[in-house]
């Protein structure tokens, strides 16, 4: 048994299994919030923290960019404050791939705490890409540094759509469940196949008594046989041993006969019958068809929606993994170039 | 053309898996959405019905089903799926 809801103070008349629903609303005590919006934005403290971080770094890079931009003419990316962005930049490269990797890996962690890493994923991520972009200094000659940085730049901007598809896709998926679950959580594929069942059943037997009760009455009076002829061996009936080469005759009424005389029963009705209609031999099939076909396409989507996330964030992991093999390219590059600098 | 798979569980099935959590708070300590301190009892209870409080509103909507929460469980429950029932909820409410 689970204990009494802390929060909810209406739980003595939220009822304690399924499938009845308690209307949403919100405790007294709580500020209210009700709904599902498309677009909602709550900033925690790690948020709030690693934006102040951002804002304060990313100032200073600008700041002392202008400066020495200003001061002086040697803006190449291997001048002074070149290698410093470059090395700021690197460490919070490092910083955004592995911080959130290991806490994700590491069994000791609060309430809280990934969420928080994930947000300085996120920072980290966004003051590389601003360190790197000083460290260029406007140089995007199509060498290993600019392959590296456009790789940072794909890889952020797959990190914000990313984001942003974790927001939306989410609440299209719960559109399309809401559609596929009734009000009370059950299977609504499964009442309208049963609804569909009972139908066909109801409308199968219908038509079988119809057929049976219409053969009955329409079933003609059996035609005498002619017993014009004395030599004729039929009005004798069975009484009489037949010979094997008559025994196949018969003066009975054929099917065709019979069906001349009787009424016709058509399966297929004409053009400008009634029954012409699709609904006309089931009727309300032809709606529950469609809420199937509708119930369908709501479960494709939502497969559709939970593959593009999934698709999504193995799209970014490739990129990351691209681009730390573009950054490690560009630092054995520029490590070359740089020890052949100090060496002379 | 993607084959019709039901991904998401029903209200009886979540229930269900509701009743078979044995608390051990795994889910939450894996989630990347989880900002506010939220005992597993209150997710359990507000996930079965009654009124969602503020705090479980905002983590349901936060919550992207990344599945994170399902591999630590030690009883193999789907937590995602729990979550997607709340974000049904807070739909319908919005309704």
């Amino acid at each position: 048994m689970l204990p009494p809801n802390p929060y909810d103070e209406g739980a003595s008349q939220a009822p304690s299994t399924f499938p009845e629903t308690a209307p949403v609303t919100e405790p007294l005590s709580e500020k209210k919030e009700t709904g599902y919006p498309w677009l909602f934005f709550y900033a925690g403290t790690s948020w709030l923290k690693g934006l102040g971080l951002t804002l304060v770094v990313t100032g200073l890079g600008g700041i002392s960019y202008v400066w020495y931009s200003e001061a002086t003419h040697d803006t190449s990316p291997f001048s002074t404050p070149g290698l410093i962005y470059a090395t700021l930049g690197t460490i919070f490269f490092v910083l955004a791939a592995v911080s959130y990797a290991l806490r994700r890996r590491l069994r000791k962690r609060a309430v809280g705490q990934l969420h928080a890493s994930l947000n300085w994923h996120v920072f980290f991520a966004l003051m590389s890409l601003v360190m790197i972009f000083l460290h260029s200094f406007g140089n995007f000659e199509p060498i290993s540094g600019t392959f590296a940085l456009y790789g940072l730049i794909a890889m952020t901007i797959s990190g914000f759509i990313g984001r942003l598809l974790d927001r939306v896709l989410p609440r299209l998926i719960a559109v399309e469940v809401q559609k596929v679950l009734t009000e009370q959580g059950d299977d609504r594929i499964a009442n309208i196949s049963q609804k569909l069942e009972a139908i066909v059943v109801h409308q199968t037997q219908k038509e079988l008594h119809g057929f049976k009760v219409g053969k009955r009455d329409t079933e003609p009076t059996p035609v005498p046989a002619k017993r014009s002829s004395p030599n004729s061996m039929s009005f004798i009936g069975d009484m009489l041993h037949k010979p094997w080469d008559l025994a196949y005759i018969s003066l009975e009424p054929t099917q065709q006969e019979l069906d001349r005389q009787g009424t016709h029963y058509r399966f297929i009705p004409d053009k400008k019958s009634a029954f012409n209609r699709p609904e006309a031999l089931l009727p309300g099939a032809e709606e529950q068809m469609s809420e199937l076909q509708e119930m369908h396409t709501a479960m494709q989507r939502e497969q559709f929606y939970r593959y593009i996330i999934r698709l999504w964030r193995v799209f970014h992991i490739c990129l990351a993994l691209v681009t730390i093999g573009l950054v490690t390219w560009h630092l054995i590059f520029a490590t070359t170039i740089l020890l052949r600098i100090y060496a002379h | 053309m993607l084959k019709q798979v039901m991904l998401h569980k029903t209200g009886m099935q979540v229930a269900q898996e509701v009743q078979a959590c044995i608390g051990c708070n795994e889910c939450l300590l894996a989630c990347p959405a989880l900002v506010e301190p939220i005992t597993i009892d209150v997710l359990n209870h507000v996930t079965l019905g009654g009124a969602i409080p503020a705090a479980v509103a905002r983590f349901a909507r936060s919550c992207y089903q990344c599945g994170a929460c399902v591999s630590p469980c030690p009883v193999g429950l789907h937590r995602d799926a729990m979550m997607m029932w709340l974000k049904v909820r807070l739909l319908q409410a919005e309704e």
